[in-house]
């Protein structure tokens, strides 16, 4: 881990701004304040490049709120996103309005099975929202980019 | 898609330069100030805002879902959270968050999106006046 956090940001987000393999992702500041504010920034690398494209072209009707963005922030984030989506098909965001929680890899790795002892999160009545999109209330460090194992914190550890 | 190393390189190198968003420093006064003369072109006899309406403005639905205490709870000396999502959002009142009202372009911002979303329009500048108004009352 050392040696990997001293590499150059440079590097790391040239090869898609993640840790390899731990699940730690590097945000850039500008991602994490635009596309963090009203949510967890999701990963740009959980996602595919075509996916991203569909977003960033209806951000003035993103999921019934108003995201949109200056044109200056609207370029960098959406050259950020291209250069660190994946390029995965699990990873594909389909649809309209493409999601990472409904994409193949994302399904599998939260089968009902590995979801054991962590609930999922309570949406009041009537909200049209989306329990699994809340990756905060199971990974504890989501907002840090950290979905690594130490980052998950079973229901009855939470505060 | 494919991306040209040295474009990568230039959006690593942007990034690692920090944001280059500008921040446009501001304060609750100047604010208030621009909003005033901004209000008085409309209503002239405007003398000045009223606490006592931005805080009802701040509480009614508008005839959304949603008001502006959905997220920002009907104590915004307090944090809230987004309605939808539950990412927790610090306190509105700058006594309580002196962060806030204190760039532009972020108030602009974020009154542009809000406003929309719980009124289907922008605010006026007699309504943000009112709503700050009211904001500066409030006691963390
Ligand atoms: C003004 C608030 C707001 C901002 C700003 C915002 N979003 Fe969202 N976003 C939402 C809401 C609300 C949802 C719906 C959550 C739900 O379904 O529960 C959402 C959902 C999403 C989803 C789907 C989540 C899933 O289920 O996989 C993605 C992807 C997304 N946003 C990306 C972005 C990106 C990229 C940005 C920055 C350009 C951004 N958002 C900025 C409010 C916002
Ligand atoms: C209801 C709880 C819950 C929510 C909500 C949730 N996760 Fe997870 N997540 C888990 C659990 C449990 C695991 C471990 C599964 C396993 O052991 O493979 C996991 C694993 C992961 C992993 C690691 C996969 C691997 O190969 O090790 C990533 C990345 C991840 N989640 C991302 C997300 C993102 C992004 C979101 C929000 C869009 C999210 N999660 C929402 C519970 C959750
Ligand atoms: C759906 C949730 C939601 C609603 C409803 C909402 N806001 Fe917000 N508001 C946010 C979020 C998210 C932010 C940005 C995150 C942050 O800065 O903490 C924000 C930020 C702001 C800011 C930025 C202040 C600063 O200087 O940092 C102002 C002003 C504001 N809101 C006013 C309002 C007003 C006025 C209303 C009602 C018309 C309203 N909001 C309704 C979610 C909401």
């Amino acid at each position: 881990m050392k040696t990997l956090q001293s590499l150059s940001l440079a590097t790391l987000l040239l090869a898609g701004g993640a840790w390899a393999g731990d699940h730690r992702y590097a945000l850039s500041p500008t991602y994490a304040a635009e596309c963090g504010s009203c949510h967890v920034a999701y990963p740009p690398a959980l996602m595919d490049a075509a996916g991203w494209k569909v977003t960033l072209q209806q951000l003035e009707r993103h999921f019934g709120s108003d995201a949109s963005l200056e044109p200056q922030a609207q370029r960098e984030i959406a050259s950020l996103l291209q250069a660190q989506a994946s390029t995965r098909s699990a990873h594909e965001g389909k649809g309209a309005a493409p999601r990472l929680t409904t994409t193949a890899w994302f399904q599998r790795k939260h089968r009902p099975e590995e979801l054991r002892g962590y609930p999922l999160p309570k949406v009041p009545a009537g909200a049209r929202a989306t329990p699994m999109a809340q990756c905060q209330q199971c990974h504890r460090r989501a907002e840090q980019g950290d979905f690594g194992e130490g980052s998950l914190q079973p229901a009855d550890g939470r505060r | 898609m494919y991306f040209p190393r040295p474009l990568a390189m230039g959006v690593a190198l942007a990034l690692l330069a920090g944001s280059t968003l500008a921040a446009s420093p501001t304060s609750p006064a100047e604010l208030q100030a621009a909003w005033l003369a901004e209000a008085r072109q409309s209503n002239p006899a405007l003398r000045a805002f009223s606490a006592e309406r931005g805080r009802s403005f701040f509480s009614t639905t508008h005839g959304s879902d949603w008001s502006c205490a959905s997220c920002h709870t009907s104590n915004p000396g307090q944090g809230g959270a987004h309605a939808v999502t539950r990412k927790l959002i610090e306190p509105l009142a700058p006594a309580a968050n002196p962060r806030r009202f204190s760039d532009a372009a972020k108030v602009d911002k974020w009154f542009g999106r809000n406003c929309k979303d719980v009124l289907g329009r922008a605010c006026t500048a007699e309504e943000k006046g009112d709503l700050l108004a009211y904001l500066l009352t409030v006691k963390p």
